[in-house]
């Protein structure tokens, strides 16, 4: 991690400790959301999209001014069917214009492109079968796609079940090589599907939600936060998007970096005031989601998309 | 096999388990502060869901706090008790204190031993009350605290039916319903699913009146329901995602109705939902002929048992390499 962004962190972490939280409401003028606010919004979703579950999480990182039981919002086992990648090169493809916006020149678009997909389908390519007979001096390095190590030829199996008539690989009741799906694209049959689990947090520094992501491969093994970044639009990752600790769950996770969150929801909220719509805060996170899904266009958690921002009711 | 005119072998998808970091953070912490180097096994909880999305299966999920608390003995704090995302799945930790008392564990004896606890249930009628004793699960791991290294196992037992059940017909719950039946089914599973009292409970009955309309009985009304004049379907909450198969808990389900009830032809609703919703669409609406067993008859029978997980490489044992989070050396070199 960064210096400066310690730094800034530990400043952040000081400046929580010392200050009360937002009380009064504010998320008309500055597009920032009180913690009862948040519990109002995040209750809604709860109800409209029952995916969603409020968790209390791990009771010694538990912040006193929000609930216990409502500390965090969470779903879990949301799909991501591609890479961001992909939909960029099918819309390069298809003639469109290259998405990438690479005005600041800072040069983290090319070490992230091309070189890390070759590799991940080097490692996919690899029909499960074979991978048993890799010697150990596999002098190719590959960077495991899960928080497991690819040599796994000391993990010790059961031999005894080689004779055993008790695998459910011999029993004809069971539906054999479920990793295969037929959802895949083009003519190749590698899961892609990885599955996130999709957490928001109150950021008391902010004063906003903050979307946090937990990712797996296809057989739920934990996924690296680095190969998190292939799911994350190209415009924000290692930028807006960033790998830090959880505040409630145990790990590192990537996260939407929140300091631009409250400025971009009052852009949203702006329009629908000057429509004459008096803006409803219980709202706020279906807009707010509907925003972070252009940040992580692929992982297909829910939010309702048919309903009515604000109220005409002034 | 005799797939002539009872149709093929009914095949299940397999379970799959997902554990989250903060197991193994919970899992590390309770040995250095409680177990230490007790062994005996312990009772944890797992979670899941039925299936809400028609691309992925959902999957039996091991958490934080599926781990006992460290102050107390005992199981698992209720506080998830009727969180319709996590229905509490009781399962065993066996966790050893050396790589090879985990490989020398007699896994085979664990899994049917397991079983045996499944097939207790369903012979005393345990598992009307509480359905979730179907799907116990079992997990042997070690956890090597110098590297953060983890390794592991998950069995789903399952009572193995003998000879097989057969697949008398399978689709989706749409097309087997009447519009006016699947409009109440949904709205009755919804309203199950919305209730903190049965949101959790993954088994249940779904008895459909003559003018059409569905209601949702507890297993253990099934007694009084069957004099009734109604359509009964067997539903349970299926992680499973694909259009041909049952997932994985209808297998002791089976084994449960049949051994319980002595029932040969059942009606089964493989419950599924999309974004949280019953989606029948996704749902499946099957028959199943199962023939009983001779050796049930036998007080002292346990039938086999098979369920462990198997990995990408079809194998049994998974790692898991946590130092990069839980080194303290290593995350003072990633923050230099």
């Amino acid at each position: 991690m960064v210096l400066s962004q310690k730094l800034h962190e530990a400043f952040k972490g000081t400046v929580e400790r010392i200050t009360n939280p937002r009380t009064v409401s504010a998320f008309k003028e500055k597009g920032v959301l009180s913690v009862n606010e948040f519990v109002i919004t995040g209750d809604n979703l709860v109800s409209k999209c029952p995916t969603w579950s409020w968790e209390s999480g791990d009771p010694n990182k538990r912040k006193s001014y929000l609930p216990s039981d409502k500390q965090f919002l969470i779903t879990r086992n949301v799909p991501c069917l591609r890479r961001v990648a992909s939909i960029q090169e099918e819309y390069e493809a298809a003639g469109g214009e290259i998405l990438l916006d690479d005005e600041d020149n800072d040069g983290w678009l090319a070490t992230h492109g091309q070189p890390k997909d070759t590799k991940g389908d080097e490692e996919e390519n690899v029909p499960s079968m074979e991978t048993l007979e890799i010697s150990k001096k596999n002098t190719i390095q590959s960077i495991p796609s899960y928080f497991g190590t690819k040599e796994e030829d000391d993990i010790p199996d059961m031999e005894e079940f080689e004779e055993s008539d008790n695998l459910i690989e011999t029993d004809p009741a069971t539906l054999q090589a479920t990793y295969i799906v037929a959802h895949e694209p083009d003519d190749d049959n590698i899961l892609r599907t990885r599955t996130y689990d999709v957490s928001i947090t109150y950021d008391k520094y902010y004063q906003t939600p903050r979307v946090w992501l937990t990712g797996y491969d296809e057989s739920r093994m934990l996924l690296e936060p680095e190969l998190v970044l292939e799911d994350v639009s190209q415009d924000h990752a290692r930028k807006t998007v960033t790998i830090e600790d959880h505040p409630h769950l145990s790990g590192k996770h990537a996260s939407v970096h929140p300091c631009k969150h409250a400025a971009v929801m009052k852009k949203l909220i702006e329009p629908l005031i000057a429509a004459g719509l008096e803006p409803q805060v219980d709202k706020y996170l279906f807009l707010f989601l509907k925003f972070v899904a252009t940040v992580i266009p692929t992982i297909e958690y829910d939010y309702t998309m048919d309903f009515d921002l604000g109220s005409s009711s002034t | 096999m005799s797939g002539d005119e009872k149709g093929p072998v009914l095949q299940f998808a397999t379970f799959q388990s997902s554990v989250d970091e903060g197991f193994w953070h919970g899992l590390s912490s309770l040995k250095l502060n409680k177990l230490k180097t007790d062994e005996t096994p312990i009772s944890i909880m797992g979670f899941y869901t039925p299936c809400s999305n028609p691309h992925v299966s959902s999957h039996l999920t091991l958490l934080a706090e599926s781990l006992p608390t460290e102050p107390s003995d005992g199981l698992p704090t209720a506080t998830t008790h009727g969180n319709r995302n996590k229905c509490s799945v009781p399962g065993t930790l066996y966790n050893t204190n050396t790589l090879e008392g985990y490989q020398s564990l007699d896994k085979k004896g664990l899994l049917q031993a397991e079983g045996k606890k499944i097939w207790e249930d369903i012979r005393s009628g345990k598992a009307e009350e509480d359905s979730s004793v179907l799907l116990r699960f079992l997990v042997v791991s070690f956890a090597d605290l110098k590297k953060f290294h983890f390794y592991y196992s998950i069995a789903f037992p399952a009572v193995v039916l003998d000879p097989p059940a057969t697949l008398v017909d399978l689709r989706p719950a749409s097309e087997w319903f009447t519009l006016e039946e699947a409009e109440s089914v949904s709205a009755c599973c919804n309203e199950w699913r919305m209730s903190s009292l049965t949101a959790d409970v993954p088994f249940f009955l779904v008895c459909i009146s003559s003018n059409s309309n569905a209601t949702i009985r507890p297993l253990k009304d099934f007694k009084a329901c069957q004099h009734e004049d109604q359509k009964i379907l067997f539903a349970f909450y299926d992680p499973y995602h694909g259009p041909n198969n049952p997932g994985w808990p209808l297998r002791n389900y089976l084994a449960f109705i049949s051994a319980r009830w002595n029932i040969n032809k059942v009606q089964f609703l493989c419950y599924r939902e999309n974004r949280g919703f019953a989606d029948l669409g996704l749902s499946l609406v099957g028959e199943a002929l199962i023939q009983p067993s001779q050796a049930w008859q036998d007080e002292e029978h346990v039938p086999k048992v098979i369920g462990w997980e198997l990995n990408k490489e079809r194998k049994v044992s998974r790692r898991v390499d946590l130092s990069t989070s839980m080194d303290p050396t290593r995350m003072v070199v990633s923050a230099a």
